[in-house]
């Protein structure tokens, strides 16, 4: 491997190159004497104007390349071994005056997050024009109109005002257009970008995306394009590197790494990407480990299966007519805002069935959810069947416990849906031991079950959350989701936290259960492609509305609605003309 | 921002209200002038008399409005005590303490940021330790053995700085005021480095934290990344997002040194407003007390107003919600 690696890099390092890493280490000191290495014997080249992917999923690394690259690493990280040049000038440990050449004058760096990386209380202006007044020979007036004609370089409509706005009146991908803007106000000749569309509405990342292409093509700006997206990489990079713990799996041309990888770890990556033209039975990942046995685990879910009376050809949940307005708070001067969350929405959801919900951040969708579990109380004027019993109705203690458990909800945060002082086990057995339908010992064997079920060990139980990582969080969630022997689950972006492959994996885990348990699924998402593969039908949603529903494989393939067509366009692709 | 102010102006006047029957009906039930003023040999027509002529015969709350009727007027009554208008003594003692006051709020500003930044930007220096060590010191002394501290050291030993008094003062706009000569400005020294050493140490700590809070922040990170030199770095986005809660406490300490700084007044023998309000509510002076609290009401709530304002101006995600 070391051999062909060498030969590539001789291939596409072309006469010219603009930046090299060669043979990266990074350390960081841990706790007793213990050694973390960020990036082990890394080697990357990047030619001027070249677009270059670098792609891992978290904890490969990415960010510290960039980091060493202009001098921003943290103050106890050492390089063990090797460099980075750029120009043939090393720029990697030098002290910090070293740097005053080489940021914002000779590299820019876009931030993740344009919304944090912005000063809350300085004006777009100010920390556009400080930029243009460090690192170029403009001042005053002129800088002020660089700053304008940067701003409609990076397509900012009405470029004037904005100078006087400051980043919380602008949208995310607004302020990631004036981040741009900065980064290109010296004219670089490297921009190094850290995920710069993960924090955007996925209906604007295509856009903010093709600026930034196009600004680099027209200054002819070499691109470090740091990723966990492959349809960013594919839509984006010349060439890509792969990266697992540090350490360089693979590179090459792009589509030769997107469509035929050599290396296991590149291969099961790119795998695990949710498509939306093709559905998969099952992801092709490694299965969850060993499982011992699970008969005793499936024979408890199986025991007390209810949802069997309900006559054929009628939903498990029946909603009609939901609405949800929240409101502000009246001033003195100001009289109450409404703002409407929900709008008079209706749907089915029958029994083994997953019914998806799409939608930007905003438009309501987990805001049905919680008005189903009872979180939220609905406006007047509705009615929730479940079971064909009114939800309302359920009055007497014995019913609504048997409601409760009956529905339950797997959260998106795994990090802060686990109580952090309570073991793993207790966390999946502590509601129905303090509600007296668990005996202790019988709850410790019911999550040792429930979590070898998911995948997990027994001897886990007794771990505490931050002991895992958040795709084993999110199965301790779905162990005990699953312990109330619940009939339907309501998934609040259950993946959206989790990198890649974990996704994966644990949406195989949830088909699967569903397979053997005959659950029923409420599948919220932002992620088409993720609907795609888990549900059967899907609403989509836009500002508390449905605007389409039907089957997932006719929606999402052949959406009549012009809203689903317009998400179905901004979504990024991974496609090879 | 206009409705802002209306609005803060109404809830003002609100407050002033409520204060002036609190402080007034807590002074009737205290303290009875007429038992202070009169001398053991007053008969009881002679009390009477005398209550006739301070006005304190009447129920309390037509005496309450006989009050605000001159208010109005702008009249807040005559001293028991002094026999003067209540208005006249006040202004003649406020500006001493005022002067005073706003000198060691400027040096716990001038001294306490720096330092905060200084050490919440290098936590490993040795400077930062004993910032830290004289912090702790700084809080922990009482005030008043300060003060002794201070005279035992400046004007007994090195025999530099006077010890108490006013010295000579200036007129500024007819204004009696000390600091714009030598021997004015030095007999304030001592009374303002007194009230200044607790404001340093808290202004250090406050901007300490704050530094360590914001040092951190993504936005500080990019700007280093775009080529942002470290002086601009600190004075544009680092101060002014920590100045937040210093702008808060300021104004709260500033409004308290002016109102109470009367341990320190009676140390240095500063003839200030603090001692003032000692000897008037020693004597039941009651109109003195009651324009003095209302007094000091209304300076609190232009303070907080001009603190919200000025956050407003600090922080524009205030501005527009």
């Amino acid at each position: 491997m070391t051999q062909s690696e060498t030969k590539s890099v001789d291939q596409t390092a072309g006469p010219q190159s603009l930046m090299k890493v060669s043979d990266l280490t990074i350390a960081y000191p841990m706790e007793e004497g213990e050694i973390f290495r960020a990036l082990k014997k890394l080697s990357i080249d990047i030619a001027p104007g070249q677009i270059v992917g670098i792609v891992g999923e978290s904890g490969a690394g990415k960010s510290t390349i960039g980091k060493a690259s202009l001098g921003l690493l943290d103050d106890n990280a050492i390089i063990e071994t090797g460099s980075v040049t750029l120009d043939g000038a090393v720029i990697s440990g030098l002290l910090e005056e070293g740097y005053d050449a080489i940021r914002g004058k000779k590299i820019g760096y876009i931030y993740q997050n344009p919304m944090t990386a912005l000063n809350p209380v300085l004006t777009i202006g100010e920390q556009l024009i400080e930029a243009i007044e460090a690192n170029t020979e403009k001042r005053g007036d002129d800088a002020r109109d660089y700053a304008i004609s940067l701003l409609e370089k990076a397509e900012v409509p009405y470029a004037e005002d904005r100078l006087s706005k400051y980043p919380h009146q602008l949208s995310g991908g607004l302020c990631q257009r004036i981040v741009f803007a900065i980064a290109i106000s010296a004219k670089p000749d490297l921009i190094i970008a850290d995920e710069p569309t993960t924090a955007l509405d996925v209906t604007v990342q295509k856009a903010v995306l093709e600026t930034l292409r196009s600004l680099a093509k027209q200054d002819n700006i070499a691109i470090i394009l740091i990723t966990h997206d492959m349809s960013v990489v594919a839509n984006m990079c010349d060439y890509v590197y792969v990266l697992r713990y540090g350490e360089l799996v693979e590179h090459g041309p792009t589509r030769q790494i997107l469509t035929e990888p050599k290396e296991d770890y590149s291969r099961e990556l790119m795998a695990s990407i949710p498509r939306i033209d093709h559905y998969v039975e099952r992801f092709a990942v490694p299965g969850l480990g060993n499982v011992k046995d699970r008969t005793r685990a499936l024979a408890y879910l199986m025991e007390h299966k209810t949802d069997q009376t309900i006559p054929k050809g009628e939903p498990l949940l029946k909603v009609r007519n939901i609405s949800k307005t929240f409101v502000s708070e009246a001033g003195i001067f100001t009289s109450a805002s409404p703002f409407k969350a929900l709008d008079d929405v209706s749907f089915d959801v029958y029994s083994g069935e997953t019914l998806g919900i799409v939608g930007e951040s905003g438009s309501g969708k987990s805001t049905i959810g919680r008005i189903i579990l009872g979180l939220h109380e609905s406006d007047p004027g509705h009615e929730i069947l479940y079971k064909g019993r009114n939800i309302a109705e359920l009055t007497s203690r014995k019913d609504r416990l048997a409601h409760c458990m009956s529905l339950q909800c797997i959260f998106q945060d795994p990090y802060s849906s686990l109580n952090p002082r309570m073991s793993a086990g207790n966390n999946i057995t502590y509601a129905l031991q303090s509600n007296g339908l668990l005996s202790g010992s019988a709850a410790r064997e019911l999550a040792g079950d429930l979590l070898e079920l998911v995948g997990l060990s027994r001897s886990d139980a007794s771990k505490m959350p931050h002991a895992f990582s958040g795709g084993e969080r999110q199965r301790i969630g779905i162990a005990r989701a699953l312990s109330f022997r619940p009939d339907f689950i309501f998934c609040d972006e259950p993946t959206s936290a989790l990198d890649v492959t974990v996704q994966a994996e644990l949406l195989n885990l949830l088909k699967d259960l569903q397979d053997e348990l005959g659950l029923t699924m409420l599948f919220v998402s932002h992620d088409l492609a993720v609907v795609r593969q888990m549900c059967d039908r899907v609403l989509v949603m836009k500002s508390g509305k449905v605007m389409e529903a039907g089957p997932c494989a006719e929606v999402l393939t052949t959406p009549k609605d012009d809203y689903t067509k317009s998400l179905l366009d901004a979504m990024p692709r991974i496609v090879f003309e | 921002m206009l409705s802002f102010i209306l609005r803060r102006l109404g809830q003002s006047s609100v407050l002033v209200l409520i204060m002036s029957v609190l402080v007034f009906a807590g002074m009737y039930v205290v303290s009875d002038p007429v038992a202070v003023l009169a001398g053991d040999d007053f008969t009881e027509e002679d009390r009477q008399a005398l209550a006739r002529e301070l006005g304190v015969d009447k129920p309390l709350i037509t005496q309450y409005l006989v009050f605000l009727s001159n208010i109005a007027k702008g009249d807040f009554g005559v001293s028991f005590v002094y026999n003067r208008p209540v208005l006249d003594l006040i202004l003649e003692r406020l500006p001493a303490t005022l002067e005073v006051a706003v000198l060691a709020i400027s040096m716990g500003l001038i001294l306490g940021i720096p330092m905060g930044i200084y050490s919440g930007l290098n936590r490993e220096k040795k400077a930062t330790k004993s910032i830290s060590f004289l912090t702790t010191v700084g809080y922990s002394i009482p005030n008043f053995w300060q003060a002794l501290l201070l005279i035992l050291l400046c004007s007994v030993w090195l025999k530099i700085l006077p010890a108490s008094g006013r010295g000579d003062t200036t007129d500024l706009f007819g204004i009696p005021v000390s600091f714009l000569n030598w021997d004015g400005f030095s007999h304030m020294l001592l009374p303002a480095v007194n009230l200044a050493i607790y404001k340093i140490c808290m202004q250090t700590r406050l901007s300490r934290s704050g530094t360590q809070e914001v040092m951190y922040q993504d936005y500080m990170t990019f700007a280093r990344a775009k080529g942002i030199s470290k002086m601009r770095r600190i004075r544009r986005h680092l101060l002014r997002n920590i100045l937040l809660p210093i702008v808060t406490i300021t104004g709260l300490e500033l409004g308290g040194l002016i109102a109470f700084s009367t341990v320190t007044e009676t140390v240095f023998s500063w003839p200030g407003i603090g001692k003032l309000l000692l000897d008037s509510i020693h004597h039941a002076d009651r109109p003195v007390v009651v324009a003095y609290l209302i007094g000091i009401t209304l300076m609190f709530v232009t303070i907080n107003f001009v603190v919200d304002v000025l956050y407003a101006l600090l922080d524009p995600r205030i501005r527009y919600k």
